[in-house]
């Protein structure tokens, strides 16, 4: 089987989804396991994501831990939209 | 006068029965949304992603919204003669004094046979998954539609057979693409493109009746809604 790698955008829906699908917070070792990226590739884009303001970092029970924001479920939503419209149109 | 007459000694490329006038280009408006539509979303999608198929996708809209433009103003042109002979008409008729509906017509159609071919090529080449890298394949295909374009302001049935063949292909790679995905939006776009290979083979007879020209409108409506139908589904749908 062909392993398609995942594109710039994909790998950001994904550590989004992981986000999300933890009930909006996730522990940076977490994400580190389900993002499937090195910790050099996830720190890139970890902290592309803080920047843009799609998730925060805050500390919860002293632990450090990455909580999802408005724009971060915007983002993802609209992703998952385009995602469909390309499945559906063959894209 | 090049575009004076059309062959087949018809007056204008119309095929319409005359209590169908204008009904087609009702029909035609509802293919220009639909493809608006898509053109506008398409867009959107390549503005966020910066990949190229969704801006492929779009110019492929784009050519056939042109092409519906080009189709209703040269029909407009033969069923409204009042409308070339209004103010506007009539100025452009003093400046170019041997422009006549039949010539509007005529040149009209040629861009239409052009763009609709251009549209499906490109969405024949974005399913077919080709990119750039293709070039001579691609380079053969620019050709084919040109040559196309050519032999059908001749022959103008060759247009709707060579319509009717990409689509026959594009049509083929959406099956492969419903039966890949399985998918219920995937389902419609196959149908409506199945819908719309349909009204090409009834398009390709239409020079000999005109109740033949109407159904193909009336199936090539359908398919287009048929079109909108996935579209309005993914909007509809709340996110999670």
């Amino acid at each position: 089987m062909i392993v398609r790698r995942r594109g710039r955008l994909e790998i950001i829906a994904d550590i989004l989804r992981s986000i999300k699908n933890k009930e909006g917070k996730i522990k940076p070792t977490h994400l580190l396991y389900k993002s499937n990226l090195s910790h050099a590739k996830l720190k890139e884009y970890v902290d592309m994501l803080l920047e843009k303001g799609m998730i925060e970092e805050q500390l919860v029970k002293g632990k450090k831990m990455f909580l999802m924001k408005d724009h971060g479920y915007k983002f993802l939503s609209e992703f998952e939209r385009i995602k469909e419209f390309s499945d559906s149109f063959g894209l | 006068m090049l575009f004076d007459s059309v062959p087949y000694g018809l007056p204008s490329y119309v095929f319409s029965p005359e209590w169908f006038y204008g009904f087609d280009s009702v029909i035609e408006s509802i293919a220009i949304i639909v493809s608006v539509l898509l053109v506008y979303y398409s867009y959107k999608c390549f503005k966020l992603t910066k990949e190229n198929k969704y801006l492929y996708f779009s110019t492929a809209f784009l050519s056939l919204t042109f092409a519906f433009i080009a189709k209703i103003i040269g029909t407009l042109a033969i069923y409204k003669p009042t409308i070339t002979r209004s103010a506007l008409g009539s100025s452009i008729h003093q400046t170019f004094t041997s422009v006549t509906p039949s010539g509007i017509n005529a040149l009209a159609f040629i861009v239409y046979i052009f763009f609709i071919l251009v549209g499906f090529m490109i969405l024949f080449l974005i399913i077919s998954r080709l990119t750039w890298k293709n070039q001579r394949v691609i380079a053969l295909l620019v050709y084919f539609v040109f040559l196309a374009t050519w032999i059908s302001i001749v022959h103008y049935q060759l247009f709707y057979v060579t319509s009717f063949v990409l689509l026959l292909l594009i049509t083929y790679s959406y099956y492969r693409n419903y039966r890949e995905i399985k998918n219920e939006k995937a389902k419609f776009v196959l149908i409506a493109f199945s819908i719309l290979l349909v009204s090409q083979a009834f398009f390709v007879f239409s020079i000999y009746s005109g109740i033949i020209y109407v159904l193909a409108e009336l199936v090539q409506l359908l398919g287009f809604v048929y079109l909108l139908i996935p579209f309005i589904l993914i909007f509809k749908k709340k996110p999670k």
